[in-house]
């Protein structure tokens, strides 16, 4: 029985002890490697991934995908920086502008899921090429450069000196994310939208109302962690965002957000994208080349899967061996 | 020949966490006979069933078949042995045509013969008198004609034992009697059949020997002819127990549901009211369209033109979610598909179409409140479980059935609206159900209650309507409840 206990504990918290794992062999290959410098390098650097990661899993988790978040980022980003530099607005509302912008991005995901009654999944891949070439447009195919200070500070300030601020928002997003769907009446129907779509429906779940909600906080957190990745860089470039869509999905994947929906924890997400950030910070490190990690992250991320499924499968077979005894 | 053994099962033991299914189970089934089993709500019929058909193993025991013995079969095993089954769940694919589904897994060749396939489906079909398209997605397809579908796949395979969970569950009266016309010629053929059902007059009907289940026990294997409903309802709770339906104590008053004229949804021309306290039994064959009206009142589909009243006021009526406010509850008839969240546990399912009551500070769901709603329907409804953090998937059938009329109870509506609300439920749990129904009606609520179960429609309703083809066809007032009259007016004969 107690042999069953740990067994349970060990599958359910698998992914952190692969994180752990991780550390532990990074620590003994590299001396640099396990430094308060260093690993606050890691939480700086994922930090934006992180909050990305959180907004998709929402979309995710009820049931649906957003391939388009890196090219929000990238329309977000830009049009800030144009707000900020080119038209002269103060910060402070350039940001709460981009803000806007990337919760109305996320509504028109929402509403052309919606209204074309197809797959979010073929409907982001539409929409992204869309945002990008606006983004592009806007940019006018150049950098932007020097940001104002007080925008950068978003991505490179500490607070008290040692605090990343990005680390702080980090935070702030996880607790406020973690809230709403493991506490709230709007987190459920998120689940179960994700578990069983028609059931939500007939259980009188106003399915679309809840839809656009999810792309318009997914709009929302797409939008902070481009402040932050844009900030972080100090020029704004439309070619800035992209690609985290697919670090989010991989993340949210090894996470334990399921394809199907219905599934999924803040805690996983954030362990998720520190096991691919830990892995690309520490290959570096070693001195593996980027190609060579690609090669690494691509093999970890189906190796996660594997064990999952593997371990699905055998569960019911060792709570069976369990109750024998 | 008549009385030799095809299969015998010695042992058999299976544990889950938290239950034990099946205790030490010894059965066996000769060839040519139809051998009932039966059982309470989670006795272990599903669990013993699957095992046979390879589709799990048990922890002990053994399995003889054709004089071999096992200690347990896969799927593949068992196919090969000529068992085939009817699971309680469907198992068809859904985007797929009916003919593909039916000859599913048989390909031998490299490509798909799609003529071949067809004409297979169309004259197995023949043989069964049903009339379905074979070219159309299984999805698209009713309830019942998915039973129908997977009845027909079973059959194509040549089986020696067929086995059915529950194969009636969805069919109303004219298709049970077509699919028991089935199994009499399988029967001829040689063909084993083990038959499960809740349906205690058609075991009567279609077996010759019956075996009874309680709690994973074995308890008794009887000759049909030498035995009666009584007997068997005993051997099933442990106790006397007798069918009866609760007496109408309160009274029925003011109009709370009108249709004037509806159309919309294959319905023609729908009109009736509905009054509080009262139980209006709403009987018809399936594709009478009666699933079709309960959807459209309850806002799951688009009413085309026709009013519907509530306490005298026309309403409108676009989604569930405006019925639900509006004080309508309904129990839909497909429970895994529309009633339930399988991968969720029982209290989060019995919850979530209530949560707005079960809130603090407006957003937070409170978890004390949450439990003490579940464990309530866990109390009234008898949901037999380990515990309420258990997944519903890993509930018996009959008590998902439990869990989806928890989940429409506990929004506490004014008008309830059930689609098949017994189906695949227990004998005794069925009278606790009755009850419950009839004391939500004393209570002064509008019912609707719609069944294929005829000892039900006439047994609870106060009065009835019979549709045929998207009409109303005929309504009956309660002195005149007949079984030939409802039959008649549900064929469209008059
Ligand atoms: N996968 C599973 N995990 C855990 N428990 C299970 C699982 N499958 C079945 N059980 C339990 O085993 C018991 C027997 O279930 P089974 O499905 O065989 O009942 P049944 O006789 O078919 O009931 P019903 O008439 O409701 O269909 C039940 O208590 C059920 O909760
Ligand atoms: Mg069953």
């Amino acid at each position: 029985m107690k042999n069953g206990l740990i067994k349970t504990v060990i599958n359910k918290y698998a992914i952190i002890f692969v994180l752990f794992g991780l550390v532990l062999l990074f620590s003994l290959l590299s001396p640099y490697f396990f430094t308060l410098q260093n690993l606050t390098n890691v939480f700086v650097q994922q930090s934006y991934v992180i909050i990305a990661t959180i907004g998709l899993s929402f979309v995710m988790i009820s049931g649906g995908m957003d391939l388009s978040i890196g090219y929000q980022m990238s329309l977000v980003g830009v049009v800030t920086a144009i707000l900020m530099k080119n038209i002269g607005l103060p910060v402070p509302l350039s940001i709460l502008l981009g803000l806007l912008l990337g919760v109305a991005l996320g509504l028109t995901n929402g509403l052309a899921a919606i209204t074309l009654k197809v797959h979010p999944l073929i409907v982001t891949l539409g929409t992204m090429t869309v945002y990008q070439g606006i983004s592009y447009i806007a940019s006018n195919q150049s950098v932007i450069l020097n940001l104002p200070p007080s925008y950068k500070a978003i991505g490179q300030g500490y607070i008290g000196g040692i605090i990343p601020i990005s680390v702080i928002l980090m935070i702030i997003v996880s607790i406020v994310a973690s809230f709403i769907l493991s506490k709230t009446s709007f987190g459920r129907y998120v689940y179960a939208l994700g578990s069983n779509e028609e059931a939500a429906h007939l259980g009188g779940i106003n399915v679309n109302k809840i839809k656009l909600i999810i792309f318009a906080i997914n709009g929302l957190f797409a939008a902070i962690a481009s402040m932050i990745l844009f900030a972080r860089t100090g020029s704004a470039a439309s070619s800035t965002g992209p690609g985290t869509e697919f670090s989010a999905m991989t993340s949210a994947v090894l996470g334990g957000i399921s394809f199907k929906g219905g599934e999924g924890k803040v805690w996983g997400i954030i362990v998720g994208v520190l096991i691919l950030g830990v892995l690309g910070n520490g290959m570096q490190l070693v001195g593996l080349n980027t190609y060579a990690q690609f090669i690494v992250k691509g093999l970890v991320l189906l190796a996660a899967v594997g064990f999952d499924t593997y371990q699905k499968a055998s569960a019911q077979k060792a709570s069976i061996k369990e109750s024998t005894n | 020949m008549e009385n030799t053994t095809i299969l015998s099962l010695r042992g058999i033991t299976k544990y889950y966490p938290g239950v034990v299914a099946l205790n030490d189970v010894s059965l066996e089934f000769r060839r040519g006979e139809v051998h009932a089993l039966i059982g309470e709500n989670g006795a272990g019929k599903s669990t013993l069933i699957k095992i046979i058909s390879g589709a799990i193993k048990p922890d002990k025991g053994l399995l003889e078949i054709n004089g071999k013995q096992y200690n347990s079969f896969d799927p593949f095993h068992a196919k090969q042995n000529g068992i085939e089954a009817v699971y309680q769940e469907f198992n068809l694919v859904d985007s797929l045509s009916v003919a593909e589904n039916i000859c599913f897994g048989e390909n031998n060749g490299f490509l798909v013969d799609f003529k071949k396939m067809y004409e297979k489906a169309r004259k197995i079909f023949e043989e069964m008198q049903v009339d379905i398209d074979v070219k159309a997605k299984v999805r698209d397809l009713s309830t019942a004609q998915q039973q129908l579908v997977e009845i027909a796949k079973s059959i194509s395979r040549n089986a020696k034992i067929l086995i059915m969970d529950e194969p009636s569950a969805p069919l109303s009266v004219s298709e049970v009697r077509k699919m028991f016309e089935i199994v009499r010629n399988l029967k001829k053929n040689g063909v084993t059949i083990i038959y499960i059902s809740h349906r205690l007059d058609e075991l009567f009907e279609i077996s010759d020997r019956v075996s009874v289940l309680r709690d994973g026990q074995y308890i008794k294997t009887l000759e049909t002819s030498r035995t009666n409903p009584k007997e068997l309802i005993s051997l099933m709770v442990g106790r006397e127990l007798t069918e009866s339906f609760p007496q109408k104590r309160g009274t029925i008053g003011a109009t709370a549901l009108e249709l004037k004229n509806v159309c919309g949804n294959g319905l023609k021309d729908i009109s009736f009211t509905l009054r509080k306290g009262e139980i209006l039994g709403i009987a018809g064959l399936v594709g009478a369209g009666r699933t079709e009206l309960a959807r459209l009142i309850f806002g799951a589909d688009k009413l085309i033109s026709g009013s519907v009243l509530i306490n005298g006021k026309p309403v409108r009526i676009h989604l569930p979610v405006d019925a639900i406010n509006l004080g309508i509850g309904l129990i839909p008839e497909d429970r895994k598909r529309q009633g339930c969240f399988l991968e969720k546990d029982v209290s989060w399912n019995i919850s979530i179409s209530n949560l707005r009551s079960l809130l603090k500070w407006k957003t937070v769901v409170d978890k004390n409140k949450e439990k003490s709603l579940a464990e309530d329907f866990y109390d009234r409804l008898n949901i037999k479980t380990p515990t309420l953090m258990q997944k519903v998937k890993n509930l018996s059938g009959g008590n998902q059935q439990k869990v989806v009329l928890a989940k429409t109870l506990a929004t506490n509506s004014d008008i309830i609206i059930f689609d098949e609300p017994t189906r695949g439920i227990d004998v005794g749990s069925k009278q606790e159900i009755y009850h419950l129904i009839r004391d939500l009606a004393d209570q002064g609520k509008a019912i609707l209650m719609i069944s294929s179960e005829m000892a039900e429609l006439i047994g609870l309703s106060d009065r009835i309507l019979v549709m045929y083809s998207g009409r109303i066809t005929g309504e009956i007032t309660k002195e005149e409840f007949s079984q030939d009259r409802i039959l008649e007016l549900a064929s469209g004969l008059n």
